[in-house]
């Protein structure tokens, strides 16, 4: 018998995909549209500053499913066209070309786009940033021409552009206003170790400095900063931080500037959720959050897909992520307090450990690790539980994290 | 089904361990749970990463470690994303001090 209802998914984003995905196979197999705005079938972006950048990877590694598969599952993927309003009363979503479906569930996974620096010269040839396939083969064709390339912002994208860039052999600098890279994620020291890797393979850069113009005759040729350092570039990649795509949200958004959800990832309009780096979300350990990371992509279209279905489920993941640059591997998950106490496993100077930050109550919250496998991955389940580790077992290397969880959690 | 061939010896791949072995073009990872072996491909189905260089194994599964896929070592289903591509597995059997591996041609 097949389901009467019709759902329709906002987005054919990574979390989008991803619950249209979970939506089949948890045997939905009602009436399932997924709208998208780019030409392509769903694909991941973590590629696109890394093993596609670099030629690795082709766009075929990168797509969420096969572009068949779509089809063979009787998904309606209307890419290339994107989605306007949401009428929360009449339940319908409008399309750009004044179509309308009504829906009994929908989820908003619209993603984010790149923040627009403001600057004199953002307009040149040559001013580039990274969101989409189209974006990151602009990059790799300046590339091929030869640097020097100049990176605005050393956060996740600059950092990670900046280690394929040299693999390719581009000469790199980048600016950056804080006094590491990526510092907001990962605290001063392990910046400070971070911005050391990048340095051993020739990256330079200006920290406590930021842009003050783009300069060139039609197309770029030097990047002015701030503080007056005038670096030739051949080509500049911006990479400042992203904003939600909120604009089809009916309702106010949330302080964070996302999609106002609850727990189960619902929104204020009954059946309608939001998942991804849109939704602000009620975390049960955290408080309300917005994650703009791969994985909750995934664990959010997942849950947000079981949950339209009736399961009511309580998003409760701790959000786990990673970054690779050169050989190295950042990963994270929590939320670190912002008072309480961080613990050091391995150390700053070898460039090899991980950092674990307990509230005042003495709950591990989270854990960052560089160039220091397994750790993260292993305090995921320490987190989740809520436990409270000795400090001195933490710090111990020789220490097994799992042997540090409850056997009933 | 292929012909079980010799890929090493039983002593090489410990408890809770996984070992990987070249069989023709397959890389194919070996693990030990509690006595029991399992044989899988020991390539990640999202990036490609090779699975026994680092992979978490609990219980009868494997996760990986770039990406925190997780598979069942038993089935090749994947238990957690961000893989969708179920895992190849291989029959595999101990025999006179030998772990031999049956890989379709």
């Amino acid at each position: 018998m097949t389901d009467q209802r019709t759902i329709v998914v906002v987005g054919a984003s990574l979390a989008g995909a991803t619950a249209a995905a979970t939506l089949r196979e948890e045997g939905f197999d009602g009436r399932l549209v997924v709208i998208g705005a780019e030409e392509l079938a769903p694909y991941e972006r973590p590629g696109l500053s890394k093993g596609y950048l670099r030629g690795e990877e082709s766009l075929d590694d990168l797509f969420v499913r096969t572009p068949d598969w779509w089809k063979e599952h009787d998904v309606e993927l209307r890419t290339g066209i994107r989605a306007e309003s949401l009428d929360p009363h009449s339940r319908t979503v409008a399309l750009a070309d004044r179509e309308s479906i009504t829906f009994d569930a929908a989820l908003i996974a619209t993603g984010s786009r790149n923040r627009r620096i403001d600057a004199p010269g953002a307009d040149l040839d040559g001013v580039l940033d990274l969101r989409t396939v189209a974006d990151c083969d602009k990059i790799k064709e300046a590339a091929a021409g030869g640097g020097p390339a100049v990176l605005i912002g050393m956060g996740f994208i600059g950092a990670e552009v900046a280690a394929s860039l040299r693999a390719l052999g581009v000469d790199v600098t980048v600016v950056e206003p804080f006094e590491a890279p990526m510092q907001r994620a990962l605290g001063a020291d392990a910046g400070a170790a971070v911005a050391a890797i990048h340095a051993d393979h020739g990256v330079r850069m200006r920290f406590a400095d930021s842009l003050d113009r783009f300069e060139g005759d039609g197309r770029l040729e030097r990047v002015v900063t701030k503080l007056g350092d005038e670096l030739d570039a051949a080509f500049s990649v911006v990479g400042v931080g992203v904003q939600p795509n909120v604009e089809i949200w009916p309702g106010e958004p949330a302080p964070d500037g996302g999609i106002p959800v609850g727990p189960t990832l619902e929104t204020e309009v009954p059946r309608v959720f939001a998942a991804g780096d849109v939704a602000s979300h009620e975390h049960p350990l955290f408080g309300r959050m917005r994650v703009e990371h791969f994985d909750n992509a995934i664990k959010m279209g997942e849950a947000a897909a079981r949950n339209m279905l009736g399961a009511g489920a309580v998003f409760d993941d701790p959000h786990w992520f990673w970054s690779d640059q050169y050989d190295m591997q950042i990963q994270m998950v929590g939320r670190a307090p912002e008072d309480g106490q961080t613990v050091l496993r391995g150390s700053h100077e070898d460039r090899s450990f991980c950092t674990f930050s307990l509230d005042s109550d003495g709950v591990l919250r989270a854990a960052t690790s560089v160039a220091w496998p397994r750790d993260v991955r292993r305090a995921i389940k320490l987190v989740r539980a809520g436990v409270r580790p000795d400090p001195a077992a933490l710090a111990d290397p020789d220490v097994d994290l799992r042997t540090l969880l409850p056997k009933d959690a | 089904m292929g012909e079980f061939v010799t890929v090493g010896r039983a002593d090489e791949v410990g408890d809770g361990e996984a070992v990987a072995f070249a069989v023709g073009d397959e890389e194919v990872a070996v693990a030990r749970v509690d006595g029991d072996l399992y044989a899988f491909s020991d390539i990640c189905t999202h990036r490609h990463c090779n699975l026994s260089a680092g992979g978490e194994i609990e219980g009868t599964t494997i996760q990986c470690e770039c990406h925190g896929s997780m598979f069942s070592m038993e089935t090749g289903e994947v238990l957690n994303p961000p893989a969708s591509e179920p895992l190849a597995t291989f029959d595999v059997r101990e025999l006179e001090g030998e772990i031999q591996v049956a890989v379709p041609e």
